[in-house]
């Protein structure tokens, strides 16, 4: 059996990278005294998996942590105990049991919405909100994206799938859903610097954040991927 | 808690987890609604201050007092700290974001000379005036604790009060006073007169040095009536009866002890000559199993930590360690956690734990023989022999472990070149019994780390009156033992001495240290503990600058029967002792154990407190 958890990874705690949320969780599944299986071999470690790593600095309203169990537990037992045993600034939002075969979270992962914060002023972020239309309006957007290995040109355009913005007291907001699969991933500051280049403005001070990660139904629409079947 | 300027400076530094807190367990009160707010500061990173048990215990005992809260506040990383000055952004606490300045008390803890500087920037970050008499209620009193106040002397314009010895009860103690005053509208100065009529607490300000014409201290004294001539220390006599926490912080991100600390004894009957910390926290305390084993119990509930620390200075002399061992691995095996025990020493009867701790966990073995030759560990007092630690050795590689740390220093008193070629000869005595195990029982793959470092002489020790040895006779020795320590199978590790002799001069330093140190910051020093950051010529220029000749405090051999700047301060041992001590030393003489029988160090005058 298997728990899959949401939870939210709240401003405060912000920076943490991956090892800091592996270690936090794994503090916290002992805390919660579920029956989190271990691994077999030399030096057992508990078996479970983000849905996806979120960067340090990147807050996550949703994120999915997938923990595979000893023995059986409910779904309002697992609730409890996280609720109490989780950090305050990584509340549980809610829990899911799913059987061993069920596909890992992580394999499922087709899209992630972010939410931009821009400090800007309001001639900035009116050029920026302007841009949008036509950045959206174009065949192809080459960014230049860089991975451990290599840097190399690549068509963002069909990667995101929405993008809407609006102008706030601070500046300016940004809706984005993106594409999160193996071979296409946009991450959330390329299409910010894309987006900045493209309306001609530099890149102002930002905070993002992460809403939400989604998978393909069968009709292909986008879910929360804590709710695909 | 979201405040925009600083979180646009998180996203700048490197490890900005350093200053977000939010950890579980911290206590999160409302700030405008608490009428005392007490800050904690630690004057080195994040990761370094959440290692340190004492800090964490005052946290424990200052939240738990009625309509008080106690945050944190650590020294930024330099590329915070020089980001902060740029923006305008005070020093803030983690907990709820507050400038420091707007807190009742700055506690600070002094745990190592080294860090005097990062105080200094500590109070310049938070916009509080450096010296203790520019200062008003716009300002938090600044309090400083920790074994470096027992020679205070070097801080003494920077700190309004010191707090000596054990802080458990004296800390609050301190913040009733100052409570008080604040309510009834008293002025700082007499605030500080009111500290000053605590025991332990030493308030620079209430006393004056004045210094012969050779440099020495002549007189020092309370220039104002009631203010005591001897401070005595604070001393916790039941550690069962004080407090200790039971819901400890567990940080993000990782620090450098992280795990479960529990404090089992404090003080030690050893009497090395060299160790200030045996001396100053005498006498030994034990807390029950009962106690270690109910909070270890909490503790892995409410943090989830994995692993085990029993601490103090000397974990092995524990008197029920072997039963207590065996008991927290029956409780604790099955969920996982698995017990270390540092600073073991090798002469306690540890066969049978050590064996127990191996079932978890196979982490290296340190031995701390402090001198190559047994002469030199009469006269320091280091109450082992090669015997014990070879055949601790050799059951270590034939029960399977293959790591081995050794810990020597080099410029001991009465030090020959011997002594030097003992480590060496030690050294490669490990490294031959490791091969003269048979293989089938001895793991791969040996690792004998060895390592070096410079004596300083402290305060409240047998050795203050003895000289440091100079910059060029720590450099010719160090030369010598690189040489003479290029051994297969032997990793070999030094400090630097120019670190070791600017500690000296701070650990025996009086009021006149005051402006070098000040001067030394000024001129950019900061984090000296950081050995890229160390700049010795800067702190030999201040000196310059200063008219003040290190030499004085870290290479001079001291009278007997000179007045030390410390000296008004009673730590429990007395003077008498120590000279008695010193002689010993100097004839290469043991002094044993004094649970074995009372050599008189002075603690039999605290009464209830020594029970051997």
């Amino acid at each position: 059996m298997r728990l899959l958890i949401e939870f939210q990874k709240t401003e405060r705690v912000r920076h943490l990278g991956l090892l800091d949320m592996q270690r936090t969780m794994q503090r916290a599944l002992r805390r919660s005294h579920l029956p989190v299986q271990y691994s077999k071999g030399f030096n057992p470690h508990m078996n479970m998996s983000f849905a996806s790593a979120l960067s340090s600095g990147i807050p996550g309203d949703a994120e999915i942590l997938d923990v595979s169990l000893a023995e059986p537990v409910t779904e309002e037992e697992a609730l409890q105990a996280l609720r109490t045993a989780l950090p305050a600034a990584m509340p549980v939002t809610r829990v899911r049991l799913v059987d061993d075969r069920f596909k890992k979270m992580g394999a499922k992962l087709e899209a992630a919405a972010y939410v931009f914060t821009l400090h800007t002023d309001s001639e900035t972020a009116a050029r920026l909100l302007e841009a949008i239309p036509r950045f959206l309006a174009e065949k192809e957007i080459l960014a230049l994206r860089k991975s451990k290995s290599a840097e190399r040109m690549v068509d963002i355009r069909p990667m995101i799938f929405h993008l809407e913005g609006n102008a706030t007291e601070s500046g300016a907001a940004l809706q984005a859903t993106v594409s999160f699969t193996e071979p296409a991933t946009l991450k959330p500051t390329l299409l910010l610097d894309s987006l900045c280049r493209y309306a001609g403005i530099e890149v102002p001070p930002t905070f993002i954040r992460r809403t939400g990660l989604f998978g393909r139904n069968e009709q292909a629409e986008l879910v929360p991927l804590f709710d695909m079947p | 808690m979201f405040d925009l300027e600083i979180e646009k400076l998180l996203d700048l530094v490197q490890k900005p987890a350093r200053y977000m807190g939010g950890e579980l367990n911290s206590i999160q009160r409302d700030f405008e609604h608490t009428s005392f707010r007490y800050c904690f500061g630690f004057p080195d990173v994040y990761e370094v201050g959440m290692s340190h048990v004492g800090s964490r215990i005052l946290y424990d005992i200052i939240n738990k007092r009625p309509d008080t809260l106690c945050e944190r506040v650590f020294m930024p990383w330099v590329d915070m700290a020089d980001l902060m000055r740029e923006r305008h952004i005070p020093l803030f606490s983690l907990e709820t974001r507050h400038p420091v300045r707007d807190f009742d008390i700055l506690g600070i803890t002094l745990q190592y000379e080294m860090s005097y500087t990062n105080i200094l920037e500590i109070l310049d970050l938070s916009g509080i005036p450096l010296h203790s008499e520019d200062r008003t209620w716009a300002d938090p009193i600044v309090i400083a604790g920790g074994p470096c106040a027992f020679n205070p002397e070097p801080l003494y314009h920077f700190i309004d009060a010191f707090s000596i010895g054990d802080g458990e009860v004296s800390t609050l103690e301190t913040i009733e006073v100052v409570e008080r005053c604040k309510r009834a509208g008293m002025s700082r100065e007499e605030c500080l007169y009111e500290l000053s009529q605590l025991r332990g607490v030493y308030v620079p300000s209430l006393y004056e040095a004045s210094y012969h014409e050779d440099g020495t201290l002549a007189a020092f004294r309370p220039i104002r009536v009631g203010v005591p001539e001897r401070v005595q220390k604070n001393m916790v006599a039941d550690l069962d009866a004080a407090e200790y926490p039971e819901n400890v912080i567990v940080p993000y991100m990782e620090i450098v002890h992280d795990r479960i600390n529990i404090e089992v004894l404090r003080g030690c009957t050893r009497g090395c000559r060299f160790c200030q910390a045996g001396m100053i926290y005498r006498p030994v305390r034990e807390r029950s199993m009962e106690r270690i084993l109910d909070l270890a119990q909490k503790l892995v509930d409410n943090t989830g930590y994995e692993e085990i620390t029993l601490s103090s200075l000397s974990t092995g002399d524990y008197s029920c360690l072997p039963q207590l061992a065996h008991e927290m691995m029956e409780r604790f095996e099955k969920q996982r956690v698995s017990l270390s025990l540092p600073s073991l020493r090798l002469d306690s009867e540890l066969k049978a734990t050590l064996e127990e701790t191996q079932r978890v966990r196979k982490t290296s073995l340190t031995y701390a023989m402090e001198a190559g030759t047994q002469r030199l560990r009469d006269v320091i007092n280091k109450g082992i022999t090669e015997e014990d630690l070879m055949s601790s050795v050799a059951d270590a590689f034939a029960g399977g472990w293959s790591g081995i740390k050794l810990y020597f220093m080099f410029g001991l008193p009465t030090e020959t070149q011997e002594d030097l070629d003992g480590i060496s000869a030690l050294a490669q005595k490990v490294v031959r019994q490791y091969f003269a195990t048979p293989k089938e029982k001895r793991a791969r793959g040996l690792r004998v780390h060895c390592s070096a470092s410079c004596f300083v002489p402290k305060p409240f020790t047998p050795f203050q009156w003895e000289p440091q040895d100079t910059l060029e006779q720590f450099k010719e020795k160090q030369d010598y033992l690189c040489h003479i320590m290029h051994i297969k199978g032997v990793e070999f590790n030094w400090h630097t001495p120019q670190v070791s002799f600017l500690e000296a001069v701070f650990a025996r330093g009086d009021r006149r240290m005051a402006d070098v140190l000040e001067t030394a910051w000024r001129n950019g020093c900061r984090f000296d503990g950081w050995s890229d950051h160390f700049l010795f010529d800067t702190w030999m220029k201040a000196f310059e600058t200063c008219g003040v000749d290190p030499a004085f405090y870290a290479n001079r051999r001291r009278e007997k029967g000179e007045l030390f700047p410390w000296a008004f301060i009673d730590a429990g041992v007395t003077e008498e002792f120590l000279w008695r001590e010193h002689e010993l030393a100097m004839q290469a003489k043991v002094t044993p154990d004094c649970r074995r029988g009372c050599h008189g160090c002075g603690l039999k005058r605290f009464e209830g407190a020594c029970r051997s």
